[in-house]
């Protein structure tokens, strides 16, 4: 059994997931990264996108990541989501209602804020269709 | 005394303010029980997330970036203090809505030119009395925190911030101690202050030095509108728990006084009734007797 480390994953409607595990993966504003145990101190800004943690007994676990940090420290690492769902937990047809939404919303000329905030719904949108599809669930 | 009747039209009218204060207190205390759940579920976010910005402005070497601006150069009187205070829609919330109002105004007076964000109708109407200006375009309301509107709320402040439109913010909302106790807080969001020399740690500890990826100018860009917005949302949820609190409790010290009132006017009603019957058998006794007498006289008379 390879090194593990102590992993917490806290979304804002609660502690997601809690316990050793081996590896992590998961996407930053540029690019994906991996971490494994005694990894240099860090913080990382996490992007939307697919997370992954390999627990001690090899399995993969995926969930769908909001935005939010990531911190190492001490063997331990810990992120901040602002969201963390099960792939099987997504409702398709209300991630398809709210990217319709969004775009419609990006099309017409608003400030970059509003702007801003469109294009983050539809990739919080996109990302979870991508991920529910990929799994065969419909 | 009051005659039988006011009592009786009192009595009533408090019956059906009770029934009023009884259905608030049992709509706020199940409103408290999901506005508890959603706290506890919420409070490792929020000390997590209070934690990463504290370790953050530790570890952060010196560096430019507007999030850490804090324009001390800036005299007082050219700088703009941003209010985002949440109260609550509705009032007979006991001291709630009051202590945030006057926290608020407590510290709108200690400087010149102040910009307020209010959530919750009751604090907008509160200052449109007082013909105290507040952003007319900030209509959001306190019922159900949710992570979209804590969005749209952080997204606005940042804009702000960053175009220098306002150049420090603080949120005055209320924390929830335990279920007896609340209390008012006021926390600065904005700017982040940058690491405060610190004594606390002898020069023989490890000092961990953290790597910011890519780069700690990118990091801070994306981690600072989300704690912002993370740190919104909690307090919205604290303080919405907060207000079903002191709702509760406040209906519920309603319905006491409401209940001791009765008390002591069912024994008004019933001695204002007594007296009446005492006083309607001694007149019937005593007109009995006059008659009897008078009786008597008369019979005395023709014999």
């Amino acid at each position: 059994m390879s090194d593990t480390f102590f992993f917490r994953i806290i979304a804002s409607n609660g502690i997601f997931f809690e316990g050793k595990v081996q590896e992590i993966l998961f996407r930053t504003i540029d690019g994906e990264v991996v971490l494994m145990s005694h990894h240099e101190e860090m913080i990382i800004a996490v992007d939307v996108g697919p997370l992954s943690y390999k627990t001690p007994d090899d399995q993969w676990h995926k969930a769908i990541a909001g935005v939010g940090t990531a911190q190492f420290a001490n063997n331990r690492c810990t992120i901040l989501l602002d969201t963390c769902e099960l792939p099987e937990n997504i409702d398709r047809a209300r991630a398809e209602a709210a990217l319709e939404r969004a775009k419609e919303q990006a099309r017409q000329k608003k400030s970059i804020v509003e702007y801003k905030m469109s294009q983050a719904s539809i990739a919080r949108a996109l990302t979870r269709l991508k991920e529910t599809s990929k799994r065969g669930l419909q | 005394m009051a005659n039988t009747k006011e009592i009786k039209d009192r009595i009533n009218s408090i019956k059906e303010t009770q029934k009023i204060t009884n259905a608030m207190y049992l709509i706020s205390s199940t409103k408290l029980q999901k506005a508890k759940k959603d706290l506890e579920a919420t409070e490792p976010y929020f000390f997590g997330m209070q934690a990463m910005v504290e370790r953050l402005q530790r570890h952060l070497p010196d560096i430019k970036n507007p999030y850490f601006e804090s324009y001390d150069e800036l005299p007082d009187e050219e700088k703009t203090y941003a209010y985002l205070v949440v109260t609550a829609d509705k009032g007979l919330a006991g001291s709630y809505n009051h202590n945030v109002l006057k926290l608020t105004e407590e510290e709108m007076s200690k400087h010149k030119n102040t910009k307020l964000f209010v959530v919750g109708e009751l604090g907008r109407q509160y200052f449109e009395s007082k013909h105290i200006p507040i952003d007319e375009q900030f209509q959001y309301t306190a019922q159900n925190p949710s992570l979209h509107r804590a969005r749209m709320i952080s997204l606005r402040m940042l804009e702000l911030f960053t175009k220098h439109e306002i150049h420090a913010l603080y949120i005055v909302y209320t924390v929830m101690i335990n279920s007896m106790q609340t209390e008012t807080m006021i926390q600065p969001l904005l700017p982040l202050k940058a690491s405060i020399p610190d004594v606390s740690i002898p020069l023989d500890v490890y000092h961990e030095e953290f790597m910011l990826k890519p780069s700690p100018d990118a990091v801070i860009n994306a981690v600072v509108p989300n704690c912002t917005n993370g740190y919104i949302y909690s307090a919205l949820v604290e303080s919405f728990c907060s207000e079903q609190n002191a709702r509760m409790q406040a209906m519920q010290a309603a319905n006491k006084s409401a209940n001791s009132i009765l008390h002591d006017l069912n024994i008004q009603y019933n001695r204002v009734r007594q007296a009446m019957i005492t006083q309607e058998i001694t007149e019937v006794c005593s007109g009995a007797k006059a008659q009897k007498k008078g009786k008597k006289a008369h019979e005395r008379k023709h014999t």
